[in-house]
């Protein structure tokens, strides 16, 4: 028995057969059925875990369409149009689902009906029926009215005044209706009866292309996954041919026997079609996940499904064979790289517009930094220096400033004498500098200038190395916080 | 006659094979040719004991990334191997910027050849965290390399970073691979450094091995270089030196390792604006600063860069058949020119 806090009061939320039997109740309050039987089993509810699992059978039931939605905590919108044949009819269809679940230790109630308002009532009022498309309103006349979906206020006073079936509300002329209990009611009559279309809203967006493959004998090895990659992104293919597309986004999906499924997508940095590099793609991502996907009693279905297409420029090759293109090589490097380290695995810099040294590089992923595609006409105006002797910049810097302790300096201005970095301390021979870079106005307004004002410095200690120094504020600024020290960059 | 020079090339053949075989450059030290080992090749004391590699080093001219610097090619006998794993070594992880400068320099040389193709820096998240990320406005000032020819790839693990090393070491789309690595890794052994190096050789791609705070241990690289900055001159200006001053970028650089070499130590001085490496040595800064020649460097990165000085002369020598230029010699002599080209009179 589970329950659950309801205003002040613990009540039953849900209870089993047994329960049941022994005259409790929903919504009966906690205590009064201790009462009763003091030996019962209560169980806190745990609406998170709840939706996890009703998650899980979703993603379950995506083997049978790929339109599945939530119906609030306990329910599941499975929209079969043009998946029936494939099982058998829906008869067929409506047992297997069933007797899975029961496998799976489920006990579930199922209807099927033209539209998703006369499949709710069906599950919930009559079990396992298949309603034919026109009968909703010989299903729906004898149901209590808790089979229009409707609110329960709106229910309570429908009931006072004296119509208990759905059917009296159908009988009951529509204005008065509508003006005294809202639209609603209305909408969920006319939803129910087919008058009006209902769209359920799918938990994940419908893939352009999907293809899989059902198993009489179950899967569980890499090797025998990557084959089936391989096999269904052959037949993939001819219709990404027929399409003129490429596939940017993959997903594959594993049915566990035992109704747990994993989902393993990946991106390609451009569109992509030949099934080998599909299938190393995906050779290289499984080799990453080995740890996590637990094939258990084995995959009794493949599915690759492709989640965004774009359009394929075909390259044509030259008389040897190959095509010209060299950033092809290094697209499909980077993909395999990607696959199995992850988004961030191959980075780029991006030039930024801006003064602030660790502004002025952007690092991207691969995948987002702009490709140039046509070379630029004039590169020597392109890389026009704006000044004759651009200021220098260190070759590496660090990612967080480290701070640097300097004990003294010739001059309150100055390059210091000696600093002191991570527990060494460095003698300065030579000092260029300052090279004076203030904070960016426009992008925020600092509440003291001149404590974000930096001097930079480049500095070589006693045994060559050259380094790239600043001081964070100014000596008798307008806040009285002394000007810190930070080393921020090395030089070759 | 002709069956020994077929016999030659059979041999030449088979040595080859087993070089490929084994994975290294076939190599028979000989004297120079025309040299005896005591007047050297005139590059300097020491140059006794240069020996030069035949094989297939002679069969294959760039099987060798000349470092521009006559002393240390010669000591490496060629260069650097280009289609191999070499190691540069820091001493201390304060050395990060010296031994990245020098790859870089290394790898800026190697653009000049390969222009276009894209580098790509693996390296730990550690080392990028100790030693600073690489900033590509200094790449970029430093050694001409463009932001876009950049690719970086950051790994938590060093199992995945020597996995991307791996793959990214048989790319030919890649103009070279640098590996950074911190330490002494048991993972980063012979096995591991040898698989680099073979995919390094089937590819032809040089991969460079960074390794900061590190100590020698055995490894399959033919090249060992230990690099450690080196105070740079002062910048010369047309008034001479600087004082105070930070010029170009120098690095001490000793030879750890090479079948060829003995070890020894040069200084070199990377020009950025050149990009190319100078030695330094006492005698020469002097004569250079007392020769303002060269003070100027000369544009880069231009299509059509400036001859070198010397080359270019102000009056043509006697003699020579671009003594005049054509629109020189059309120039009638001030005496004929146009009435209306001529200063105008009052009057």
């Amino acid at each position: 028995m589970i329950s659950h806090r309801q205003g002040n009061a613990q009540r039953i939320l849900a209870l089993d057969e047994r329960a049941e039997a022994l005259h409790l109740k929903r919504d009966m309050g906690i205590a009064d059925a201790r009462a009763m039987h003091p030996s019962i089993d209560i169980v806190e509810a745990d609406p998170e875990a709840d939706r996890r699992l009703l998650e899980g059978l979703a993603d379950w039931c995506d083997r049978y369409t790929p339109l599945v939605a939530l119906d609030s905590i306990d329910g599941l919108f499975l929209d079969v149009t043009g998946c029936t044949h494939l099982f058998g009819g829906e008869r067929a269809m409506l047992d297997e689902i069933l007797s899975r679940f029961f496998h799976q230790g489920f006990d579930v109630r199922a209807g099927l009906a033209g539209t998703p308002g006369a499949a709710w009532a069906a599950a919930r009022f009559c079990g396992d029926r298949i309603v034919v498309s026109g009968e909703e309103e010989a299903l729906l006349a004898p149901l209590p009215l808790a089979a229009l979906r409707i609110a329960p206020e709106t229910r309570t006073s429908l009931e006072s005044v004296g119509l208990r079936t759905a059917g009296a509300v159908m009988a009951a002329p529509r204005a008065p209706l509508a003006r005294r209990f809202g639209a609603t009611l209305l909408l969920r009559l006319d939803q129910a009866l087919g008058r009006l279309d209902e769209a359920i809203s799918p938990r994940l967006p419908v893939a352009p292309l999907s293809v899989e493959r059902h198993l009489a004998e179950p899967v569980t090895l890499t090797e025998e996954i990557e084959r089936l990659v391989g096999m269904l992104a052959t037949t993939l293919k001819t219709d990404l041919e027929r399409r003129g597309e490429g596939a940017r986004t993959l997903a594959l999906l594993l049915f566990r026997v035992d109704g747990a499924v994993s989902r393993i997508a990946l991106g390609t940095s451009r569109p992509m079609r030949e099934p080998l590099l599909i299938r190393k793609l995906f050779h290289e991502r499984l080799a990453a996940l080995e740890q996590q996907i637990d094939a258990g009693y084995g995959f009794d279905l493949v599915r690759l499904s492709v989640l965004a297409v774009a359009a394929f420029d075909m390259q044509q090759a030259d008389l040897t064979g190959e095509a010209a293109d060299d950033g092809a090589d290094i697209a499909l490097f980077v993909d395999r790289i990607r696959a199995r380290l992850g988004e961030g695995a191959v980075l780029q810099p991006v030039p930024v517009e801006s003064h602030l040294p660790e502004r002025a590089v952007a690092i991207v992923p691969f995948t987002e930094a702009p490709r140039r595609t046509t070379p630029p006409k004039r590169p020597d105006k392109m890389q026009a220096p704006k000044t004759i002797f651009p200021p220098e910049r260190p070759i590496r810097l660090f990612r967080a400033p480290e701070p640097v302790d300097v004990p003294a300096t010739e001059m309150p201005e100055g390059p210091p004498l000696h600093f002191r970095w991570r527990r060494a301390l460095y003698r300065v021979t030579r000092a260029e500098g300052p090279e004076r870079i203030a904070a960016e106005w426009w992008r925020e307004v600092p509440s003291d200038p001149a404590a974000s004002t930096r001097d930079y410095f480049r500095i070589e200690d006693a045994d060559g190395r050259r380094y790239w120094l600043y001081r964070q504020g100014l000596y008798g600024g307008v806040s009285q916080i002394p000007p810190r020290w930070f080393m921020h960059g090395v030089f070759a | 006659m002709a069956m020994t020079a077929v016999a030659r090339e059979t041999v030449f053949a088979l040595r080859r094979q087993i070089a490929k075989i084994e994975g290294t450059l076939p190599e028979r030290l000989q004297a120079p040719a025309g040299a005896t080992l005591d007047d050297g090749a005139g590059t300097g004391p020491g140059s006794d004991l240069t020996i030069v590699r035949r094989g297939l080093a002679a069969a294959l001219p760039d099987a060798f990334l000349p470092i521009g610097v006559e002393r240390l090619d010669a000591a490496l006998s060629g260069g650097l191997p280009k289609a191999a794993l070499s190691e540069i070594h820091g001493l201390e992880t304060r050395d990060a910027g010296a031994v990245a400068g020098f790859a870089l320099s290394l790898v800026s040389l190697i653009l000049n050849q390969a222009q276009g193709l894209p580098i790509l820096w693996i390296g730990t998240s550690e080392i990028f965290h100790e030693a600073g990320f690489p900033y590509a406005r200094g790449l970029h000032a430093s050694f001409g390399i463009e932001p876009g020819q950049l690719l970086f790839s950051e790994a938590p693990r060093l199992v995945d970073a020597l996995w991307v090393a791996e793959e990214a070491a048989r790319m030919t789309a890649l103009a070279a691979v640098i590996l950074e690595i911190r330490g002494n890794p048991q993972r980063l052994d012979l096995t591991a450094t040898r698989r680099l190096h073979a995919r390094a050789q089937g590819a032809g791609r040089p991969v460079f091995l960074l390794r900061q705070a590190a100590e020698p241990e055995p490894t399959a690289a033919p090249v060992r270089l230990i690099v450690a900055s080196a105070p740079a001159v002062p910048r010369a200006t047309v008034a001479g030196p600087l004082a105070g001053s930070i010029g170009h970028p120098a690095f001490t650089i000793s030879i750890g390792k090479s079948r060829t070499a003995l070890p020894g130590q040069f200084t070199l001085e990377w020009n950025p604006d050149e990009r190319r490496f100078e030695e330094r040595r006492g005698e020469e800064r002097r004569e250079r600063a007392e020769n303002p020649v060269p003070v100027v460097s000369l544009s880069r990165g231009r299509k059509d860069p400036a001859a070198a000085s010397g080359e270019v002369l102000a009056f043509p020598a006697v003699g020579s058949s671009v003594a005049i230029s054509p629109a020189a010699r059309d120039q009638p002599p001030p005496g004929q020119r146009a009435a209306h080209l001529s200063p105008r009179r009052a009057g």
